[in-house]
C-alpha cells in the first residue's frame, strides 16, 4: 500500500429509512483519485445519480466528508463539505462548513457519511467512535440549532459532543435553508437544510477519540510550522485577527464593486456606519475561529443598547453584513447583527436571505409587485421590520414567504417580470460581490458548477488591480484556476482564506498532503485531480439537463451600467460574454454546450 | 493564561498532543480550549496551574503525584489510574483517554511549553513566578495616579501627554 496516513478508508453508509448503518470500506485507488472532502462527495453523489431523482426525496443522496486534511496539525484545516442534488438547482449543490465537526467526525474513524433515506420519525445521527445510531427525538421539532445542539449534548451526557443541526426552516423544507455548527459555523448554500428536513434528521452528531493517521507527523510539524509562522508574518495578519472579514467592506466600496440596492448601484453612501471600524468601536466583544485557524476571522458582536440590546452572535461577516446592509439599504449595524441572528435562530442562509429581500424591494419600489403581493409589507429600503417579517414568512413559508423559500427559481416562475431584476445563476442566490465590472466575476458565476456563489472562483479584486490588460484567454485562465485550486481546498478539508487573504502561498498544500498520506505529490498533481473532479460536477449537472443557457450571468450583468461611483456606467456585454465562455469551454476541454465528455456510471 | 485573547482555535491541544504522544489527536492533550456558547461567549484555556498545594496530590491514594522543582509531577508506576486526581482537581486540569493508561497533565514541556510558542493570539504566556502579579501591580497603580493629559504643540503638530500628579506631598483634591 502506497499511503501510510490520513485515511480509516470507511465511509459510513446510513439508510434513514431503515436505521441501517454500513461502515463500508474503499480502496486506496478511491482515496488517490478523489482525495476526500467534496472529491469524495462528488463521486458518491455521482455514483447515486439518477435522472428523475427527486431532490427532497429519499433516495437524494447526502454526503458529508470532512477532507483528508481535516484535523491535522496545520493552519486553518477545519473545513468540512456537504455534497446533494440541491433543491433549490435541481443540479449538483455542495456547501462548506468550518469548525471543529468534521475533526470530530474523522477521530471516530470515518472518511465520510452518506445518508440516504428518509427517518419514520424526525430523528438525529450520532456518530458514536465506532457506533452509529438513528436516534428519533421529536422533541427537537421546531427548536434552533443552537437549542437543538443544547438538547443533543444533555440527551447524550457530554457537552462536548459535537452537533450540526437544522433550524425550523430546514424542517419546512425551505430551499434556503442551512446547517449549522457550535453557534455560527454554517453550511449555508444550496438548500443543505432542506435536504436535512426531507429526510428527516434533525441533526448529525459526533464523538470521536481515535487519532486521526498521520504518516510523518515531525514532518508535518515543521512544514505547519513554517505555515503558522508564515501567516504571523504577514504584514495583515494583526489587523485579520481584529476585523476579519468586516474589512472587506470599506474595500469593496472603495473599488465601487458593493452590492448596493439589490446589486442596482456598486458604491454605498453610508458603508462607514456598517464597516469594520463600527463593528470593532461599538460591537466587538471577542474572537472567535474555526478549528485550527490562527486567523480568527469570527468577531464575536453584542448589541449593547437600543431596539436589539442583548442580541450576541459569532458574526456578521462580510457577506451578511453587505447583504442585510447597503444590499437593503441599511444603515444601522445593531440591525445587521439582529438580521444575522434571526438568521441562525430561523436557519437560513443570509446570502440568499438577503439576496431576495432585496429583490422584493425594489420590485415594490419599481411597481413591479403591488404592495398585496408581499402580504401588504411596505418594503421600502432599509425598513427593519419589513425585513424581520419577511425573514419568519421564509422560514415559515407564510404568505409571500412560501414563494421566497423555493428560491429564486420559483420567484421568476411567478413572476417573470422579476428577472431582469435578480441576480441569480442556475437558481442559486448571488452573494455579495458585482458581476458587472470584471468579466472574470461574470464568467466566474456564469460558470460556478453550484451557481451564483463566490466560493468557487472569486477573481473581481485580482482583475480590477492587476487585469486593465488581461485577454480574455487570461480572464478564462484565472477563473479556471480559482475553480480547481479552490475545490482542491474542499478536497483537503482546508479554508481558502489564508490563501487569498494573507497571500499563503498554495503549494505549501503538497507538503502537507506529502507528510500526512505519506504519497509523495506535487501541487500540480493535486490540482489535476481536482480538475478532474470538476469535469465530474459538469457532468452530473449535464445529466440533470443542464446547458450553455444555464451558463450565463444575472441579466443585471449586461442590461444595467452601474450607476454611479468609481465603477460608474461599467456593465458587461453579451457579445464578449459569448465569446469568454467559448473560450472558457475550449480551455476545459469541454464542447460547445459544455459537456465534458465525462460518462458518469451507475 | 489570559483568558480574554483566546479565541478557542485549539492549536495548543494539537501540538501539545503530538509534542507528547507523538500523535494527531487533541483528545489527548494536557491542555484544552474551552468554548462556551451562547449565553455567555466565553473562550479559555484550561491547564495544571502547579498548584502549591495540589488538590490531585492530596487526594491521590497512592503518593503517585508529588510537588518536584516547582511542578506537580504524576508517577505512572505508582498511579493505579483510579482517576480521583481527574476529580479532585478543581480546575479539570488533568485528563484521561481510553487509549492511555494513566492521567495526563501539563508538564510544561521541560521548561519551554509549545502552546505559548504557537499560540496565535499570545493567549498563553510563560514566566518566572517572581513575574506573577506585575501587570496587576502595574495597573493598580495606573488606576489610581488619576491620569491627567497636557496638549501642547511639536512641530506645529498637535500633542498630547498624559502624565500623573504625584509628588507635591499633600493629598490630592478629589477629582
Amino acid at each position: 500500500m502506497k499511503i501510510r496516513g490520513g485515511y480509516f478508508f470507511r465511509i459510513a453508509h446510513v439508510d434513514l429509512s431503515t436505521g441501517q448503518v454500513e461502515r463500508r470500506p474503499f480502496d486506496e485507488e478511491f482515496a488517490l483519485a478523489y482525495v476526500g472532502g467534496r472529491g469524495f462527495n462528488v463521486k458518491l453523489v455521482a455514483d447515486n445519480l439518477r435522472k428523475d431523482l427527486d431532490p427532497l426525496g429519499p433516495d437524494n443522496l447526502l454526503a458529508i466528508c470532512p477532507g483528508v486534511l481535516n484535523g491535522c496539525y496545520l493552519p486553518s484545516a477545519g473545513k468540512t463539505s456537504f455534497s446533494f442534488i440541491s433543491p433549490a438547482t435541481g443540479l449538483y449543490g455542495d456547501s462548506n462548513m468550518g469548525g471543529i465537526f468534521g475533526s470530530e467526525l474523522r477521530q471516530a474513524g470515518l472518511d465520510g457519511l452518506a445518508i440516504r433515506g428518509r427517518a419514520p420519525k424526525l430523528s438525529y445521527l450520532f456518530v458514536d467512535d465506532d457506533e452509529v445510531r438513528v436516534i428519533p427525538n421529536e422533541a427537537l421539532a421546531g427548536k434552533s440549532s443552537i437549542e437543538a445542539e443544547g438538547l443533543i449534548r444533555e440527551q447524550i451526557g457530554d457537552d462536548e459532543v459535537r452537533v450540526a443541526a437544522i433550524g425550523p426552516a430546514g424542517e419546512n423544507l425551505v430551499k434556503i435553508a442551512c446547517v449549522t455548527s457550535e453557534l455560527s459555523r454554517n453550511a449555508g448554500r444550496c438548500g443543505v437544510g432542506a435536504v436535512f428536513g426531507s429526510k428527516n434528521l434533525k441533526a448529525v452528531a459526533v464523538r470521536g477519540s481515535k487519532d486521526i493517521p498521520v504518516a510523518d507527523i515531525g514532518r508535518l510539524r515543521t512544514l505547519a510550522k513554517a505555515g503558522f509562522d508564515s501567516l504571523r508574518a504577514h504584514r495583515l495578519f494583526e489587523f485579520w485577527q481584529q476585523q476579519g472579514l468586516m474589512s472587506v467592506i470599506d474595500y469593496v466600496n472603495s473599488i465601487g464593486v458593493m452590492p448596493t440596492y439589490n446589486f442596482m448601484d456598486g458604491v454605498f453612501d453610508r458603508a462607514d456606519q456598517v464597516n469594520g471600524a463600527v463593528m470593532e468601536d461599538h460591537y466587538k466583544i471577542g474572537d472567535g475561529n474555526c478549528h485550527l485557524c490562527p486567523m480568527c476571522c469570527s468577531n464575536v458582536c453584542l448589541v449593547k443598547d437600543g431596539r436589539y440590546a442583548g442580541t450576541v452572535i459569532e458574526g456578521p461577516e462580510y457577506e451578511t453584513a453587505c447583504m442585510f446592509g447597503p444590499n437593503l439599504g441599511v444603515d444601522d449595524f445593531s440591525f445587521v447583527i439582529r438580521a444575522n441572528y434571526l438568521c441562525d435562530v430561523l436557519g437560513i442562509d443570509t446570502i440568499s436571505a438577503g439576496n431576495l429581500t432585496g429583490v422584493m424591494m425594489e420590485a415594490v419600489e419599481r411597481g413591479l409587485l403591488t404592495p398585496a403581493d408581499v402580504d401588504g409589507l411596505a418594503m421600502k429600503w432599509g425598513d427593519q421590520d419589513s425585513i424581520v417579517s419577511l425573514l419568519h414568512k421564509m422560514a415559515h413559508r407564510e404568505g409571500v414567504g412560501d414563494i421566497l423559500a423555493d428560491g429564486s427559481r420559483r420567484v421568476i416562475e411567478t413572476w417573470p417580470q422579476l428577472k431582469p431584476i435578480i441576480s441569480q445563476v442556475k437558481g442559486l442566490e448571488q452573494s455579495a460581490y458585482d458581476g458587472r465590472v470584471a468579466a472574470s466575476m461574470a464568467l466566474a458565476y456564469g460558470t460556478s458548477d453550484i451557481g451564483a456563489h463566490h466560493a468557487r472562483a472569486w477573481p473581481i479584486a485580482k482583475e480590477l488591480e492587476l487585469g486593465a490588460n488581461w485577454t480574455l484567454e487570461d480572464k478564462a485562465d484565472i477563473v479556471i484556476y480559482h475553480q480547481t485550486v479552490r475545490p482542491l481546498f474542499d478536497m483537503l478539508g482546508v479554508c481558502r482564506l489564508p490563501w487569498i487573504e494573507l497571500g499563503f502561498d498554495e503549494t505549501q498544500y503538497a507538503g502537507f498532503y506529502s507528510a500526512v498520506t505519506g504519497v509523495e505529490t506535487t501541487f500540480e498533481d493535486l490540482l489535476a485531480k481536482s480538475r478532474a473532479i470538476y469535469d465530474i460536477t459538469r457532468a452530473i449537472n449535464i445529466a440533470r439537463g443542464a446547458t450553455r443557457a444555464d451558463d450565463y450571468p444575472p441579466d443585471r450583468v449586461f442590461n444595467d451600467p452601474i450607476p454611479s461611483g468609481p465603477q460608474k456606467g461599467k456593465h458587461a456585454t453579451r457579445e464578449d460574454y459569448e465569446k469568454l465562455l467559448d473560450i472558457y469551454y475550449a480551455k476545459r476541454g469541454w464542447d460547445g454546450e459544455g459537456n465534458p465528455g465525462v460518462r458518469l456510471e451507475a | 493564561m489570559i483568558p480574554e485573547r483566546c479565541s478557542g482555535c485549539r492549536i495548543c491541544e494539537l501540538v501539545c498532543a503530538i509534542e507528547h504522544f507523538g500523535v494527531n489527536n487533541p483528545k489527548k492533550s494536557r491542555i484544552r480550549a474551552m468554548v462556551l456558547y451562547p449565553h455567555p461567549v466565553i473562550r479559555m484555556p484550561i491547564v495544571c496551574l502547579q498548584c502549591g498545594e495540589p488538590k490531585c496530590a492530596e487526594n491521590c491514594p497512592t503518593g503517585a503525584i508529588n510537588r518536584e522543582n516547582g511542578l506537580v509531577v504524576l508517577d505512572e508506576e505508582k498511579c493505579v489510574s483510579c482517576q480521583v486526581c481527574v476529580t479532585s482537581c478543581p480546575f479539570g486540569a488533568m485528563f484521561v483517554h481510553d487509549g492511555v493508561e494513566t492521567p495526563f497533565k501539563c508538564d510544561q514541556c521541560g521548561g519551554n511549553p509549545q502552546c505559548v510558542q504557537e499560540c496565535p493570539k499570545a493567549a498563553l504566556v510563560f514566566q518566572p513566578e517572581h513575574v506573577q502579579g506585575q501587570a496587576h501591580r502595574r495597573d493598580t497603580v495606573l488606576r489610581y495616579a488619576h491620569m491627567r493629559e497636557v496638549v501642547y504643540e511639536e512641530a506645529g503638530e498637535p500633542k498630547r501627554l498624559r502624565y500623573a500628579e504625584i509628588g507635591t506631598g499633600r493629598p490630592r483634591d478629589e477629582d
